[in-house]
């Protein structure tokens, strides 16, 4: 199938973020290139598959799309454990996703996958009259914590396709250089553990 | 068009049901049934489903066998009583003759109720077996009116996740994507979130009271069986503020997996999938989301009347009836991609069931009692950790 040369690789992909940020309408849009008024909640966690093409390589994303209430955040290192990347959102009307978005930031970094890559999506921009949230204020916490920021319209597609395709630039397998440009690595030390639980 | 419940509205609906299944059926092509084409219809209860010619031809034999066992129940009825099934209970201080017939109803019963109960007896049946009629019975009668009139304008967080719940809640049903239906649906959760607060209101409970609601009748009534189910068929740590008792099924279904399904479990470990993957959305909503209607109703049907050990024995059937398939997967993608087609395409109830009480063996709920007493230490000291770890990062950052 692929020619020689080619690169095929697989990254799991989790999208994190408060209740109805519009985790679940990013991926129907980038999967299925639809928008639906009124889709089901999310339980425990949805699975879907969309490969996207970067240069001369294909990365098949295994995207997590997980559930939002509170009460299931204890589900949560289920689905990130050992994840090529993470999305998330945030409600660009709605302050509180905005700081649940930044508690999921610090455990990513400190549980997850220490390479992974990190987007943060400020989702719903078509309702720029309702904005809580400075994009400047989302851009700059960013910049400080090692993700890369845009904001999105599930509702008008705008920008969603291309969370997606900087992701997979990003993925460290795709990258040449161990430091690619415009990515701030988090400089962590090694008390990240994964996954196993070890503490006494 | 919904929540009169006298017999006449029973059986004008039972027939609009059967009309709709008519004209929606498309009759596709030999070119369409060679192409093997999936075509969207309605099933039993009012739901779009996409399936193929053969799903269709499924369909209609379970409706079918669903007019037969109604004979059947109805015969049984004339002969034996009306409440015959709760007289199954052989208490030593009856006569020797009553115990006898106590027991042959007690097997009849069993037998029947693995068959399906009918639509139109399901919700008497639910109703007294379940245990929710005694539940009801020991308040006064206006307790649901009363509830629902008191907190209807309270605002909570779980009325507030409720609310943005409903029009995601089997969004399209003709009946409850309507604002009867949303209403209706509003009041059992939000009268439920007060009547527990340590519950409150947890996502893939509206699934599960949407398809109360479409089986019982009346909102009352679904209020009951919601009440029972989460009180006293189901484990009752399920559903709480941080889902511990669904860490505990996770483990101990992964644990019976292995026993049971062993290639499986070893399979599947190879290739780093957890089942709880999958297994998490089938506990919390009790198949609603996964499996065909009527399909899920008849695990429903076992759920009631025996408990919460038919959830797990289903769960493995799941597993089992893939083995072949599920053996030579290498991604998750694959995994889920084998157990999504099988679920959604169960439109046979006794394909499933079979497999589920003859294939797999017999779990008890004492068993599984068991089995969670055993894992509850290990889940607690993980979400402790968990939140423990979270809660000194928060801080961390906070500083910051
Ligand atoms: N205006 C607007 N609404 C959106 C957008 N994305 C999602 N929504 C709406 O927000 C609600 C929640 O979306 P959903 O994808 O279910 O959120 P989730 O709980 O994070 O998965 C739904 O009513 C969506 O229609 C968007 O980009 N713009
Ligand atoms: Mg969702």
């Amino acid at each position: 199938m692929a020619s020689s040369g080619n690169k095929n690789i697989n990254a799991k992909l989790v999208l994190l973020g408060d209740v109805a940020t519009g985790k679940s309408s990013l991926v129907l849009r980038f999967v299925k290139g639809q928008f639906v008024e009124f889709q089901e909640s999310t339980i425990g966690a949805a699975f879907f598959s969309q490969t996207v093409a970067v240069n001369d390589a294909t990365v098949k994303f295994e995207i997590w799309d997980t559930a939002g209430q509170e009460r299931y955040h204890s589900l949560a290192p289920m689905y990130y454990r050992g994840a090529a990347a993470a999305i998330i959102v945030y409600d660009i009307t709605n302050q509180a996703s905005f700081d649940r978005a930044k508690k999921w930031v610090q455990e990513l970094q400190a549980q997850g996958n220490p390479n992974m890559v990190m987007a943060l999506a400020g989702n719903k921009s078509d309702l720029l009259d309702a904005r809580k949230v400075a994009a400047e204020e989302a851009q700059t916490y960013a910049q400080e914590n090692g993700l890369f920021f845009m904001e999105t319209s599930a509702k008008t597609a705008t920008n969603v396709n291309d969370v997606f395709y900087e992701i997979a630039k990003r993925l460290p397998r795709l990258q040449q250089a161990p430091n690619p440009s415009g990515m701030v690595l988090v400089d962590r030390p090694a008390d990240r553990a994964t996954g196993a639980s070890c503490c006494s | 068009m919904y929540g009169g419940g006298s017999g006449t509205h029973q059986s004008k609906r039972e027939m609009s049901l059967e009309y709709q299944a008519q004209i929606s059926i498309l009759r596709p092509s030999i070119r369409a049934r060679r192409a093997n084409m999936t075509v969207k219809f309605q099933d039993v209860h009012g739901f779009t489903v996409e399936g193929n010619v053969d799903d269709v031809n499924v369909l209609n034999e379970v409706r079918e066998k669903l007019r037969q066992q109604c004979r059947v129940w109805w015969a049984l009825e004339a002969n034996k009583g009306v409440n015959w099934y709760l007289e199954t209970h052989v208490s030593s201080t009856l006569k020797s003759s009553l115990k006898f017939s106590a027991l042959v109803n007690a097997i009849t019963l069993k037998r029947l109720i693995k068959k399906g109960i009918p639509l139109n007896f399901r919700p008497k049946v639910w109703f007294s077996l379940s245990g929710a009629a005694k539940k009801k019975s020991t308040v006064p009668d206006s307790y649901y009116n009363d509830m629902t009139s008191a907190v209807f304008d309270m605002v909570t967080p779980a009325t507030k996740q409720i609310d943005q719940d409903l029009p995601r809640t089997f969004p399209g049903h003709p009946w409850l994507d309507t604002s009867d239906g949303h209403s209706a649906l509003r009041r059992v959760l939000v009268a439920y979130s007060f009547r527990d607060s340590d519950v409150g209101y947890c996502q893939g409970l509206n699934y599960v009271a949407a398809l109360l609601l479409l089986v019982m009748k009346t909102e009352e009534d679904a209020f009951w069986m919601l009440a029972v189910l989460l009180e006293n068929v189901l484990f009752n740590d399920c559903y709480t503020y941080n889902l511990s008792g669904c860490h505990v099924d996770q483990r101990v279904f992964r644990d019976l997996l292995a026993k049971k399904c062993p290639r499986i479990a070893t399979h599947l470990e190879g290739i780093d999938f957890d089942v709880s993957l999958v297994c998490t959305e089938w506990f919390l909503c009790l198949f609603s989301k996964s499996l065909p209607s009527e399909t899920t109703l008849r695990v429903w049907d076992i759920l009631f009347y025996e408990g919460a050990n038919v959830l797990f024995n289903v769960a493995l059937a799941i597993f089992k009836m893939n083995e072949e398939e599920l053996l030579v997967t290498h991604q998750v993608g694959d995994v889920i991609n084998v157990i999504q087609k099988t679920t959604h395409h169960l439109f046979d109830p006794d394909e499933l069931l079979t497999v589920a009480f003859d294939k797999i063996g017999f779990t008890t709920t004492t068993t599984i009692s068991k089995q969670r007493k055993k894992q509850e230490p290990a889940v607690m000291a993980e979400l402790d950790q968990r939140l423990r770890r979270l809660n000194s990062l928060h801080e961390n950052g906070d500083e910051n």
